[in-house]
């Protein structure tokens, strides 16, 4: 199984990544979560402008059999959504971290962004 | 406890992800649920359906049980054929369906995987109260259960057998062997392709066949198979899944079976059948294609208007058509083909329109992949 962990980004224990640009934070699942859900078919995203806060449902991601959500790690405001994904949700498959990324947000409150883990803690708990 | 299949440590070999389905750990997958299912609808593929029960009934007023604790008569099933049927409580609803097998010297039926005990004291029951000489054996652990279903599945088993498949008719059954092992050869199965189970006895011989049948359709691109293709392939042909389509009492009118049903003989459940086909007012088993974007799932409502109209019992993403699909009761007016009515996904509706089951017709494969066997 294919378990590729980026040093580059923060990770959660329920398999989302982060990827932190000043404020700003590009959302997606992990290599490992998308291995584990296989053949994802659908994404339902997000409206633009919408505010979550930490672990509050961002989206959902289905395979043939399963329905999952995918929680905010971070809470905040979302100014972007993956609009390709609702032709091609399989991108989250081939690329998790790159074109299978889920939304952009604009983070509240950073001490947030200090809570999640590294690369090195990530690989650990899968 | 949960159960698993004698062939549990081959199928880990072989990759499976495993879930609990009726009490059994089986694979769900073993690779992707999408490939499997185009590995069997454009060649071949091999189930493990071990979980699925086995009892034997015999004795000289077997068929006289057959015949009044299932739809089907059974003086019409000859020796070496199958039928497949549904048992009822008095009030018409189904207990589980199943496919009873005439093997000449005894009859083997195939319920539902967990079924075994409910199906055995009912058949007991019914033999006591209508003074009946017929024998039930539960033989669901001793028996391994293989199908190989798909184009190509004739060939591949063809391979390991001395029996002439071709002889064989849709439905028919006979001892026989694969790969040296006995074992009961049926030409049946729950996908809507060419195909045939295996019912194996002692279960250790299982894994041999097993090997020999994966060696066999290599060459065809032969794939181990898990429940959830085998899910999506059923529900593309409109085949029903007893948990998911007779949950909480459904009757054969309902679940529109009533082509399986022989009025001409006196079953269990025929009187309220015949009150209910009078009236004619009951919410009845539909085919929905999604029109929008959005996955149906099972316990998902049917609306019309905003008013509750049905609900959705079996619901996935058709790997052939690559859009949801659902069936549902609904409600029996609004049932016309061509009608849309929403399905309520997560409090939004996405519009589906009614159609003529199956999703997927027999011709469906041939004219729209590439690369399909044609076997016929």
């Amino acid at each position: 199984m294919a378990d590729e962990v980026r040093n580059d980004l923060k990770y959660t224990e329920t398999h989302e990544w982060l990827k932190i640009k000043d404020n700003k934070a590009t959302i997606g699942i992990t290599d490992h979560a998308q291995a584990e859900l296989t053949d994802i078919v659908f994404v339902e995203l997000p409206t633009v402008g919408k505010v979550v806060n930490k672990g509050e449902e961002l989206c959902v991601v289905e395979s043939v059999k399963s329905v999952s959500e995918v929680y905010s790690p971070v809470g905040g405001k979302i100014v972007n959504v993956n609009k390709k994904l609702e032709d091609s949700p399989e991108s989250i498959n081939k690329s998790p971290y790159d074109d299978g990324w889920l939304v952009e947000l604009e983070i509240k409150d950073r001490s947030e962004v200090d809570k999640l883990l590294d690369a090195a803690a990530y690989k650990k708990s899968i | 406890m949960v159960n698993r299949s004698p062939l549990y440590e081959t199928q880990k070999k072989f990759g499976a992800k495993f879930i609990e389905f009726a009490g059994f750990e089986m694979p769900i997958q073993y690779s992707s649920i999408i490939d499997e299912h185009m590995a069997v609808r454009k060649a071949v593929g091999l189930f493990d359906v071990s979980h699925m029960s086995n009892v034997w009934i015999s004795g000289k007023d077997a068929v006289k049980l057959l015949g009044l604790i299932t739809v089907a008569d059974a003086t019409k099933v000859p020796p070496n054929m199958s039928q497949y049927s549904e048992i009822l409580k008095e009030d018409g609803t189904i207990i589980d369906d199943t496919i009873f097998m005439n093997l000449g010297d005894k009859f083997m039926m195939v319920p539902n995987a967990g079924m075994n005990q409910i199906v055995t004291n009912w058949l007991k029951e019914q033999i006591k109260k209508h003074k009946l000489s017929a024998k039930i054996e539960d033989v669901s652990k001793d028996f391994a259960i293989l199908a190989v279903q798909g184009p190509r599945s004739k060939e591949t088993l063809q391979k390991l057998t001395k029996v002439d498949l071709n002889n064989i008719k849709f439905f028919g059954c006979q001892y026989g062997e694969i790969t040296g092992v006995k074992c009961i050869i049926s030409h049946t199965g729950y996908t809507g392709e060419l195909g045939f189970e295996l019912q194996i006895n002692p279960t250790k011989n299982a894994e041999k066949v097993f090997n020999a049948i994966l060696e066999a359709g290599e060459e065809f691109g032969i794939k181990p198979i898990g429940l959830g293709a085998r899910d999506t392939l059923r529900l593309e042909k409109y085949l029903m899944l007893a948990g998911n389509e007779f949950h909480g009492g459904r009757t054969p009118l309902e679940a529109t079976l009533g082509w399986t049903v022989n009025w001409d003989h006196d079953f269990i459940g025929k009187q309220a059948l015949l009150k209910q086909k009078e009236r004619g007012d009951f919410d009845r088993l539909t085919c929905l294609v999604c029109i929008e974007k959005g996955i149906p799932r099972h316990g998902f409502e049917i609306q019309n208007d905003g008013k509750n109209v049905g609900v959705v019992t079996s619901g996935t993403l058709s790997p052939c058509l690559n859009i949801g699909i659902a069936i549902g009761y609904v409600h029996h007016d609004l049932r016309a083909e061509g009608n849309i009515l929403d399905i309520i996904v997560r409090d939004k509706p996405v519009k589906a329109k009614i159609v003529k089951p199956p999703f997927v017709p027999k011709d469906w494969a041939q004219k729209n992949l590439e690369n399909v066997y044609n076997s016929q």
